[in-house]
């Protein structure tokens, strides 16, 4: 399943690069220079942060649900998405910082959301209470941006909101991908490497402590981790919506309902959902194109109502 | 004709009321003119807007004046006989008059028959109808007539935003000798920009230390691949906000340099 996955996510990804190709032929023929820039200034930062950014959202959201044994866990329902978009914004506009703080930003940001969620849930949250408030620190992370965009100095700076809650990857910069890369791969690899302990914890906390995973440790690995990942990507591409809360639950079906080994092709399977809604997005509708966050809302959110109606 | 018929009813009116003494305005867009047309000491408040070098090249003019925010409210208790505001909140207009102050919508222009009546329209109110001509001229004498084989060109600001063809934006810039080209509807994407370049690229500079995403978009690395026939002009993208007299100079100094960079063939 895993070759599979991964067979797709190299389609997808190519088919990214290579978007129209009639196009690209014909700039190669009359002018390789620019067609050179064109694939490596803006096709390579945006395929590729598709598919660091969809990984980083499926794997973030497979490894929460598994920590908080919680279907309903993910980083875009949980806070620290939004937390990320308003740590970049303060970062970027009124601290007038360039892309390396504007991701410190985003992490600082994402990592205190998920704080504030776990000293408010507390430890042994139940789902309600957790999903209760994380949705309420969503909704304040979002008021936040909307806010500080309010306030920012030029009336314009209001139009990034869309930006910031929708999320695009649109003309990104190489820079931008070289500063996200190594620090989402990075706590990636950690997350990635928590996989036989997220398993026995999802056995129970006793039997996990019995087969001797350090509990409390796991739990700040994970939050941790998930939190740098999910602020770096929020810093260069905005919070894009639903994929790390759908993908896991497409996923676990597929490895045995077992949390640990649904990281690995969470991952994948982000990367492939985030490459397929860039491309969509790609094709105008009624002569615009759409923003990325609209298209994963608009498949995540039916998913979301099914689960509901699942749990019933 | 409606705007030549509220003309020649204000007109008489300034002629027949005392010029106004103490006038406030309430939006960027009216500030502009006040700022312009009003005598000294006239003026008793302009938006915060108006008042900030960042958003109007006038904003030296508004030195020492108090701030308002755009609301009614925050100018009564400065006493204005006069209150001006754009056609754009007719709520603050309500309020103005249910306060019984005189207050003058300044209307959007769509051509520069329209900017120069809005001149005229504010001028007439403040009852210096002689700076209003003179502002007209001034504005009439730094466009210039069109000219001639204009150049196919694309006015771009942050995040790729760019003119309609047959906006206001794009009849003043035909005046500096550019042509805006038909785009698709929405923001411009950089590959489009890079694969279909136009003749001359103008950008606009507009609060260029905030890092925005818009920002970002015009410092973009790719642009520097544009092809080295594309001549590249920066305006001050202050003075596109409101699309009024103060844009005159700007046009100028843009015709001067698409002559001085040598005019791409059109």
């Amino acid at each position: 399943m895993i070759l599979r996955l991964a067979l797709l996510v190299a389609l997808l990804a190519l088919a990214s690069l290579f978007w129209d190709p009639a196009m690209l032929q014909a700039v190669a023929a009359r002018d390789p220079a620019l067609a050179r820039t064109i694939l490596i200034e803006l096709r390579l930062p945006r395929t590729a942060l598709a598919v660091l950014i969809g990984g980083s959202l499926g794997l973030g959201g497979a490894a929460m649900q598994g920590l908080l044994r919680n279907a309903l866990a993910s980083p875009d329902v949980l806070g620290p998405t939004t937390g990320a978009s308003l740590g970049a914004v303060f970062a970027g506009y009124f601290l007038g910082g360039g892309v390396l703080a504007v991701a410190a930003g985003g992490i600082a940001g994402a990592l205190a959301a998920l704080a504030l969620l776990l000293a408010l849930a507390g430890p042994a949250a139940s789902t309600a209470t957790l999903v209760l408030a994380g949705v309420a620190i969503s909704a304040l992370g979002g008021a936040a941006v909307n806010l500080a965009l309010s306030l920012a100095p030029s009336p314009y700076a209001l139009y990034d909101v869309l930006f910031w809650l929708l999320g695009s990857l649109a003309d990104r910069t190489l820079p931008q991908l070289l500063v996200a890369a190594p620090i989402i791969i990075g706590a990636g690899g950690v997350l990635l490497a928590q996989r036989h302990a997220l398993d026995s914890l999802a056995l129970g906390e006793e039997v996990a402590h019995s087969l001797g995973i350090a509990v409390s440790r796991l739990r700040w690995t994970v939050v941790v981790a998930s939190g740098v990942m999910v602020g770096a990507g929020v810093a260069v591409a905005g919070s894009i919506g639903f994929v790390g809360l759908i993908v896991p639950h497409l996923v676990r079906p597929l490895v045995g309902n077992r949390p640990g080994a649904a990281l690995l092709p969470s991952a994948l399977a982000g990367a492939a959902l985030l490459l397929a809604a860039d491309l969509a997005v790609r094709v105008p509708v009624n002569g615009v194109e759409l923003k990325l966050g609209v298209l994963t809302a608009l498949i995540g959110a039916p998913f979301f109502l099914w689960l509901v109606l699942k749990a019933r | 004709m409606i705007g030549l018929a509220t003309l020649a009813l204000l007109a008489g009116a300034a002629a027949a009321a005392p010029s106004p003494a103490r006038v406030a305005s309430l939006n960027l867009c009216s500030d502009e003119l006040a700022l312009l047309l009003a005598a000294s000491g006239q003026l008793v408040s302009v938006s915060r807007l108006g008042a900030d070098p960042e958003e109007t090249p006038l904003a030296g003019r508004a030195r020492g004046l108090p701030v308002n925010r755009g609301r009614v409210t925050d100018v009564v208790a400065l006493a204005p006989d006069l209150v001006l505001t754009s056609s754009g909140d007719p709520s603050a207009a309500a309020t103005a008059r249910r306060l019984g102050i005189a207050v003058v919508e300044v209307p959007q222009p769509t051509n520069l028959g329209d900017v120069r009546a809005n001149i005229r329209l504010v001028a007439a109110a403040l009852g210096r109808p002689a700076r209003g001509e003179a502002v007209v001229a001034a504005m009439d004498a730094a466009l210039g007539p069109v000219p001639a084989g204009a150049v196919p060109a694309l006015l771009v600001s942050g995040g790729g935003l760019t003119i309609a063809a047959d906006s206001l934006a794009a009849i003043w810039l035909r005046h500096a000798g550019l042509r805006q080209q038909r785009v698709a509807r929405g923001p411009l994407g950089l590959e489009g920009l890079l694969t279909a370049p136009p003749a001359v690229l103008v950008t606009s500079r507009y609060r260029a230390g905030q890092m925005s995403i818009n920002q970002g978009w015009l410092a973009h690395p790719a642009l520097k691949a544009l092809p080295a026939g594309v001549v590249r002009l920066e305006t001050d993208g202050r003075a596109w906000t409101c699309l009024g007299p103060s844009l005159a100079p700007e046009i100028a100094r843009l015709r001067n340099a698409l002559q001085r960079r040598g005019r791409p063939a059109p």
